[in-house]
């Protein structure tokens, strides 16, 4: 690049790099480049959520109750977050392109803020998890020894909503020496039973000998575990690098280097950071809201 | 230069429309979760919930990324990536909500 020699007499934009003609082909080329990369992140989210959709197609009831168990406050509160940091980020490429540099730092921070919020939330959520034993991995979970008893916290109940027991709150203590995942309930899959909404294959899947059996149960809820922290822990890392990503652009943009002419590396960062965005979108209502309507009926 | 990208295009108040919109969804998916529509038919209310989800990203590609004023290229590119994944969902599921159909 160091013998590139820029001897053009028409005049040449701040951004345009040597192979590209102009303005206008520079900019869908990068777009088509991010695109490419995005439609290969909506394959790579879209098999996550495949995996979901075939085990919770096996097992609807130990998803509901899994699902359940979760506090829908928190990831109401994230999914609300998230659109707010994807409007700053919307508003800080619409700001490089009236080349307004101060504005766009601030939607930028901004971004970072909100995108920081959501981390946090996650973190309260995830320990909350680890303190009622509802890590799928052996030996992650708080440990208690026998004899000693820990309180879980319970779930946020907004006043229009019913309280949910979950792992820890019905009314066993808490006792984990090995810090393995814990599941006892199994009152929704025996109302499930009752109501005849078992399938024959939940059935064999859940039942020893025509009894509810609740280490089968709790595998399957375990497998809805797995799934929630997987999809949720990968999100959580793209958050991350979108972080890292909105870091790098802050400085960039506060060296005032993106104008009306030049600002594509605001604009795909943001691409990025929608799509992130939208993965939650279709998470929130899938991981944590999939068993709701089951508390109103029994 | 075939378009007009340094357009604002929707503008400040267009983006906050979106927003509305955006926040309206969440508060209607939160909601209509109470509901058992399950009632009426098996899944139906993991296809509300769906269906406003896919409404929202339909906002937010649209005007949030851009899209409504991207060249046909681009077009071409967001809608295959969908239609890919639909090839795996669709690809899996007929193998594996099949399965229970044998020996009936």
């Amino acid at each position: 690049m160091a013998s590139h020699v820029d001897n053009h007499d028409h005049y040449h934009p701040p951004g345009l790099q040597h192979q590209f003609e102009d303005m206008g082909q520079q900019q869908e080329s990068v777009s088509i480049g991010m695109w490419m990369f995005l439609a290969q992140e909506i394959m790579f989210f879209g098999g996550l959520f495949l995996v979901y959709l075939v085990f919770r197609a096996w097992y609807p009831m130990a998803f509901a109750a899994g699902s359940n168990s979760l506090d829908p406050f928190w990831g109401g509160l994230n999914t609300l977050v998230l659109i707010v940091s994807s409007v700053t980020m919307a508003l800080a490429v619409y700001y490089a392109q009236k080349s307004n540099r101060m504005m766009q730092v601030v939607m930028i921070v901004l971004t970072m803020l909100f995108g920081t919020v959501f981390l946090g939330v996650k973190a309260v959520e995830y320990t909350g998890k680890y303190n009622k034993g509802l890590v799928p991995v052996a030996g992650l979970n708080k440990r208690t020894p026998i004899g000693e008893t820990a309180v879980a916290s319970p779930p946020t109940v907004l006043p229009f909503e019913v309280a949910v027991s979950a792992a820890g709150d019905d009314g066993k203590p808490y006792v984990n020496p090995k810090g393995v995942f814990q599941w006892t309930d199994v009152s929704l899959a025996v109302k499930a039973d009752e109501k005849g909404y078992l399938t024959d294959s939940e059935r064999q899947a859940y039942f020893t000998n025509g009894e509810i059996d609740p280490n089968k149960f709790r595998d399957k809820v375990q497998a809805f575990y797995w799934i929630y922290f997987t999809m949720t822990g990968l999100h959580a890392l793209h958050m991350v690098i979108g972080l890292g990503l909105m870091g790098w652009l802050g400085v960039k943009a506060w060296m005032g280097t993106y104008s009306a002419e030049y600002f594509s590396p605001v604009e795909m960062s943001g691409l990025y950071w929608h799509f992130v965005d939208i993965v939650w979108i279709f998470l929130f209502p899938l991981l944590y809201l999939l068993g709701r309507h089951f508390l109103a009926v029994h | 230069m075939g378009d007009n990208h340094s357009d604002s295009h929707i503008g400040i108040p267009g983006y906050l429309f979106v927003f509305g919109i955006l926040v309206v969804g969440t508060i209607f998916t939160y909601f209509s979760s109470f509901w058992d529509l399950d009632s009426y038919f098996a899944g139906a209310n993991t296809l509300l919930a769906l269906a406003i989800a896919s409404t929202k990203t339909a906002f937010v590609v649209l005007y949030f990324m851009h899209v409504k004023w991207q060249s046909n290229l681009i077009w071409l590119t967001v809608v295959s990536s969908f239609f890919w994944l639909g090839i795996m969902f669709a690809f899996t599921m007929q193998d594996y909500l099949t399965r229970s159909f044998i020996g009936k």
